[in-house]
């Protein structure tokens, strides 16, 4: 778990974008640790969310995750 | 068997829960409505109040007016919400071009879906509304409530919020429009800890789960649509409330094929109660039918002379699989036709009445035109048992969702991915074999094809054995 939410902050600290879908951590995940399980991924991106280092970012009908404190990360 | 909620249910009593008086709930008169005038000029609006159909704008209105005879601290909000949308709501007739920026990063804690961003593009216009956030909260199955609890989610609304609420949204929650971010999380908690009432889903995630009004009234209801929701939606929490699909993700729960949430249309995955054992039919309710003692359809086309019920015209030749006939003065029903349109038991309901053997049809891909235009879903197994824990059924969710969210591009919803994998695909995920009747078009849509392993010997083939039976 500890490896899985590492490579999260590692790929959401030097991402191009600075918002990004849950599929593109997957992908990010998958490069480092290759057997990783997706349930494991969001369970990693959960708890980073609720350590307030994650933060969702929704449109109302799509959803992207985003590393607080890096681009729009407050209320506009 | 009883229904038995998951929580220990507290009774919500109002006079405990209530926030405004009855002077301040009834604080306006008629003739003051007549005489209000919005402090923006809405001219467009105003000409939406006339004609035969109710208008949003009257209702806004009234909020408006009740918002400006309440005292200054009875309100965490602007007073000028309403009156504040409603210019702005003009300015973009005005303009022909929207004032609402979309989505963002408000939320409440741990929660990705349930809250929706909106902001005024013209804050300075319109101060009121510079923050307008949509909260969905999540229905109870069919939408039964009682007084109390929408009395007190009225108060919390105007007093958090604008007022202003959609009963239900399309969606099937209850939307509550217009509030401010610091207001937010003091919603949920009244929402989660006093009223026992969780938020729906929004974004990247299930949905809230939708059923129609099932066993609780209805006749028809082949399956417990309300058990089944409120299970589905218990069971699935986080992938209601965290989301990690690649799109939205719907269910939704109709008791029989008559649809009333019309899950066919609206839902990735869509239940649909049917049966499979013969309709039951009550040939003495026929005859009364045919000798007008039972006004057909419930009376519901009463009122006017459509002259006498002829069974043939209005049952036996609607009947789109033609499996019906009368022989000897009884009505028969060749059940391998029937594909459970529904019409005839609709029309003689006393006379014409579903099987016993009930369970689910699942249909997957229904969505509204986003890409590719609108689906209906495609009905992918024909029969289920449907019973309590849904073990079965939930084997089939999961089957799904190891596909979908790996197979899914981003935005891209079920329907879409078997469009582009094909239904073959959607098969073979699921484990079951194809069915004739899955071939519109035998000509144009042929999409199975035989594997090599279906085949006995594969593809391997000696070719001077074949050409020895075969001249070039």
């Amino acid at each position: 778990m500890e490896e899985i939410k590492k490579a999260i902050l590692d790929f959401a600290e030097t991402s191009k974008k600075t918002k990004f879908y849950f599929k593109d951590i997957e992908k990010a995940v998958k490069k480092v640790i290759p057997d990783a399980k997706p349930r494991e991924i969001k369970k990693a991106a959960t708890a980073l969310i609720n350590a307030e280092k994650l933060i969702y970012f929704s449109t109302g009908s799509s959803t992207m995750y985003g590393l607080k404190g890096r681009g729009q990360t407050e209320d506009h | 068997m009883a229904f038995e909620p998951r929580e220990e249910q507290t009774k919500l009593i109002y006079d405990e829960l209530r926030i405004y008086s009855d002077e301040e709930l009834n604080n306006y008169t008629e003739e003051e409505l007549k005489n209000f005038k919005c402090k923006h000029d809405i001219p467009d609006l105003d000409e939406m109040e006339k004609g035969p159909w109710p208008s949003y704008v009257a209702d806004a209105k009234r909020e408006a007016l009740h918002r400006r005879n309440l005292a200054e601290d009875r309100m965490l909000i602007h007073r000028d919400v309403v009156e504040d949308l409603l210019g702005q709501v003009q300015l973009s007739f005005d303009e022909g071009e929207t004032h609402w920026k979309h989505g963002g990063i408000v939320g409440v804690f741990g929660y990705g879906g349930g809250v929706i961003g909106r902001y005024s593009d013209v804050p300075d216009k319109f101060p009121s509304i510079a923050h307008f956030h949509t909260i969905r909260v999540n229905q109870p199955a069919s939408k039964f409530y009682d007084s109390d609890y929408l009395r007190t989610i009225c108060d919390l609304w105007e007093f958090r919020g604008s007022g202003l609420m959609n009963m239900h949204g399309s969606t099937g929650d209850m939307v509550m429009l217009g509030t401010f971010t610091e207001q937010l999380e003091p919603i949920f908690f009244e929402l989660t800890h006093k009223l026992q009432q969780d938020i729906g889903g929004s974004g990247s995630n299930l949905r809230t789960p939708s059923c129609c009004v099932g066993k609780a009234r209805c006749e028809f209801a082949c399956i417990d649509t309300q058990d089944m929701c409120y299970e589905f939606t218990h069971y699935y929490q986080d992938e209601l409330h965290r989301p990690a699909f690649p799109y939205k993700y719907k269910f939704k729960f109709d008791g029989c094929p008559n649809c009333c949430v019309a899950s066919i249309a609206r839902s990735d995955m869509s239940f649909i109660g049917t049966w499979r054992d013969p309709i039951r039919i009550d040939q003495e309710a026929v005859q009364a039918y045919i000798g007008g003692e039972i006004e057909p359809a419930g009376g519901s086309h009463r009122g006017r002379d459509w002259g006498k019920f002829d069974i043939q015209k209005e049952v036996i030749d609607r009947c789109p699989t033609h499996c019906m006939h009368m022989e000897d003065g009884k009505l028969m029903i060749n059940m391998a036709d029937c594909t459970r349109c529904m019409h005839c038991i609709n029309v003689m309901p006393r006379a014409l009445r579903p099987g016993t053997d009930t369970g689910v049809s699942i249909l997957f891909g229904a969505k509204a035109p986003i890409l590719e235009g609108a689906q209906m879903g495609i009905l992918t197994i024909p029969f289920m048992r449907c019973e309590s824990p849904y073990d079965n059924i939930k084997e089939v969710v999961e089957k799904i969702w190891e596909w979908w969210p790996e197979e899914g591009k981003n935005r891209e919803r079920l329907g879409e991915l078997i469009q582009r994998q094909g239904v073959r695909k959607l098969l073979e995920v699921l484990d079951i074999p194809p069915m004739p009747q899955m071939v519109r078009e035998p000509r144009s849509n042929p999409y199975i094809f035989w594997k090599e392993e279906d085949v006995p010997g594969g593809w391997d083939r000696d070719i001077n054995d074949y050409r020895s039976r075969h001249k070039r």
